[in-house]
């Protein structure tokens, strides 16, 4: 922005040797970037090399950067460690149907809170900021006790009694993590930032809520879908706790209870925790690939509010 | 067009999404871990379907031997038996547990550590063993007292051990040689005078070599071993105030705190519970307290160092060990204890608890196991059962698992010289007694 602004700004009316000063700037700005992103690949790629590794060479001091003999077998050894397509495919559905749930009730209550006056509408929304607040391990039990004594569902009466509720299943799974007060927040930011003409004119064109919200609002607020998305899918992927506690067969678990296997008391079996981990994050780094660019703008835009 | 045709994709996409979630959601079966054999032979007296809580067994090689091997050769003993395995680890075991007693969904058969016992016997989750003909006097042939005792609760059996984690002193035999010494040390002020001897730094004063690593241990067991050592204990011995700031504890701490201050063997920061490979294997310390599985990693990463690593008891007023462990207990609530004190004894048992430690390297709770094969061929493992008549272990009181997440903070301050070792233990020993009392 800035780099712009001074090249804008030294347009036709200012000496042309000015210009190589400004590129140098540029030059400045894109080593000092790429020395940033360097370091933040650094982890990624030690975790890689690291995945590839013999454990005679992981013992090694100082510890060497490249493979001296890149072990392959690391990546199948460790996939026979345990069931990693199950989990695999357990994180996906988990991950995908966490994102869907939380991108279309998000958006819907983000929506309310900003742009539909209504009585209370203040308070319910101080209620999901006093949400965020709440650390994770204070709900536990409470969120399980919701699960267990769910009414009709695992041979419960209509009051939740005589069966085991929702646990061992994807209802479980899939609905107490679905909806974050993080994701509504982001949501209003977004819907409060958008023109109130625009709804003006819908309600002539004799458009309902649901269709000013669907169709004429939520197009607008991309770079918020993709990054709720984006953190959802990444938040639940990376969940462990909460599938563990409410299933009890492995045909349940997620991929982190996988990866769990390589750290035993006293020891972690490295080479293949690195090859597991290298595994489970392609899906978020395809991910992060394909909706970059609404993600960054996302980031950009919550960050100016 | 274009537009509409991608918000139609969009929409499928979203809607067949949808479907699968619900269809996959409808579609749970009970196709988990419930293992059953065909046998038609044994003991149909006891039956019924059974859950199994374990933080052992874990992964496809611990489910293998679980489910493949030991359960069959239970249901052969009771084939009316069906058992439902429900696996986690050490790190979750908590919290899987609260949740089930929070619920009333108590497994029928659970797993837990040494230390644990207590809370859960004393909150009425646990069985009392001997009303199922499991009593004390029947297994103290089998163990020594003090393993034993890790399943006691205020002088009734609520559990079996099965296998026990050790922590104790290891040394390289070959760095020891360097500087002279052919014997681990067999006191404190020994190992004092090993450690400063041991230390390498480079010119510039970097530490090259650890004469002795304090830091690659949880700091709690690590403080352990020393304190057991030096006479002390963690609480007195009617488990109604902590004792671990007695002279001896302080003594102790104090020890340790001049290792790191006054002698430098070992700086803060140069190793660590998370460190990728013990400083042992790459020479980087020439001795640590030490935990029995480094045998596995020494035989994948450095079996030239085979016969490089000695074990020895830290002593100082006595040989001190620190163990945990694994024990099986029966839930107070289950609606099948013939059935669920029938897996206890099973897995307890020699046959499958020598598998069960096998499988992972570790020390087999039953003295009677020291003869075999693999103890036998595990020079840590077969040390840490020789030496189990000195072992001592954490926990006593209910609030153990409350109390013992404060000492590796007070452990460090103290090596920090943030507090001195008596104003650490003391504040420790505040917190404990405040949690004691509620």
């Amino acid at each position: 922005m800035t780099a712009t602004t001074t090249s804008a700004s030294h347009g036709a009316g200012q000496p042309a040797e000015r210009r190589p000063r400004v590129n140098a700037r540029r030059v400045l700005l894109t080593v000092l970037l790429a020395f940033g992103a360097f370091t933040m690949i650094i982890p990624f790629l030690w975790m890689i090399l690291t995945s590839v590794k013999s454990p005679a060479e992981l013992i090694e001091f100082p510890p060497s950067f490249w493979p001296k003999e890149w072990v392959w077998s690391n990546y199948t050894e460790a996939l026979d460690a345990a069931p990693f397509a199950t989990y695999f495919r357990n994180s996906l559905v988990i991950a995908t149907g966490h994102t869907l749930i939380t991108v279309f009730f998000g958006a819907m209550a983000g929506y309310a809170l900003a742009r539909i006056p209504f009585r209370g509408r203040e308070l319910i929304f101080l209620g999901f900021i006093a949400m965020l607040m709440i650390p994770t391990y204070t709900k536990i039990v409470p969120q399980f006790l919701l699960v267990k004594f769910m009414p009709l569902f695992g041979g419960n009466d209509i009051l939740g009694q005589g069966g085991s509720g929702w646990l061992n299943t994807w209802w479980a799974l899939l609905i107490p993590g679905g909806l974050s007060p993080f994701a509504i927040f982001l949501f209003r930011q977004f819907y409060l930032s958008l023109p109130r003409e625009l709804e003006e004119a819908a309600r002539l064109d004799g458009l309902g809520e649901f269709r000013i919200w669907g169709q004429v609002y939520t197009p607008l607020v991309k770079p918020a879908i993709a990054t709720v998305a984006l953190l959802t899918f990444q938040d639940s992927w990376n969940n462990f706790l909460w599938p563990l506690l409410v299933t009890t067969r492995d045909d349940l678990r997620v991929i982190q209870v996988g990866l769990a296997v390589f750290q035993q008391e006293g020891t972690t079996q490295w080479a293949y925790l690195m090859a597991g981990t290298t595994l489970a994050t392609i899906p978020m780094v395809v991910l992060f690939l394909v909706a970059q660019r609404y993600f960054i703008q996302g980031f950009a835009t919550a960050g100016i509010k | 067009m274009k537009k509409e045709t991608r918000r139609v994709k969009a929409s499928l996409a979203a809607g067949a999404a949808a479907f699968s979630l619900v269809l996959v959601a409808c579609g749970g079966t009970d196709n988990g871990s419930e293992a059953r054999g065909d046998a038609n032979s044994g003991d149909s007296e006891v039956s019924g379907d059974i859950t199994l809580l374990t933080p052992i067994y874990e992964g496809n090689e611990g489910k293998q031997l679980l489910e493949e091997e030991l359960l069959p050769q239970f249901y052969e003993q009771y084939p009316e038996v069906t058992v439902t395995v429900d696996y986690t680890n050490f790190g979750s075991l908590n919290e899987k547990l609260t949740t089930a007693v929070a619920s009333g969904l108590v497994p029928d058969v659970m797993m837990m550590g040494v230390g644990w016992i207590e809370a859960f016997a004393s909150n009425g989750v646990l069985a009392d063993l001997g009303e199922h003909g499991v009593t004390i006097d029947e297994l103290s042939g089998d163990f020594t007292p003090e393993i034993l005792e890790g399943g006691v609760w205020e002088g009734d059996l609520y559990a079996v051990p099965i296998m026990l984690d050790t922590r104790f002193g290891i040394a390289r035999k070959d760095i020891l040689a360097e500087a002279g010494f052919t014997e681990p040390p067999g006191s404190f002020e020994e190992l004092r005078e090993y450690a400063i001897a041991l230390t390498e730094r480079s010119d510039s004063g970097e530490l090259e070599r650890a004469g002795f690593d304090l830091l690659s241990m949880d700091l709690r067991q690590m403080y352990e071993v020393f304190l057991f050592a030096n006479g002390g204990s963690l609480f007195n011995d009617d488990y109604t105030e902590p004792a671990f700031n007695s002279p001896e504890g302080v003594e102790a701490l104090q020890f340790l705190v001049d290792l790191v201050q006054e002698d430098e063997v070992e700086d803060i920061g140069f190793s660590s519970t998370d460190i990728d490979v013990h400083p042992l294997l790459n020479g980087r310390a020439a001795m640590a307290v030490g935990h029995n599985n480094l045998w596995i990693q020494l035989q994948e990463a450095a079996p030239e160092l085979a016969d490089e690593l000695m074990p020895f008891s830290i002593t100082g007023t006595q040989p001190g060990m620190f163990f945990g462990g694994t024990l099986a207990t029966v839930s107070s609530g289950s609606s099948h204890p013939e059935a669920a004190m029938a897996l206890v004894e099973f897995l307890a048992g020699e046959e499958a608890a020598l598998a069960a430690n096998e499988q992972r390297g570790n020390v087999p709770a039953r003295t009677a196991l020291l003869d075999s094969e693999y103890v036998q061929s595990n020079p840590l493992v077969q040390f840490a059962m020789e030496n189990l008549d000195v072992a001592q272990r954490e926990g006593g009181v209910p609030q153990w698992l409350e109390i013992r997440g404060d000492f590796t903070p007070a452990v460090e301050s103290a090596l920090l010289g943030q507090k001195t070792a008596q104003e650490a233990l003391d504040d420790l020993a505040d917190g404990a007694r405040a949690a004691m009392d509620r």
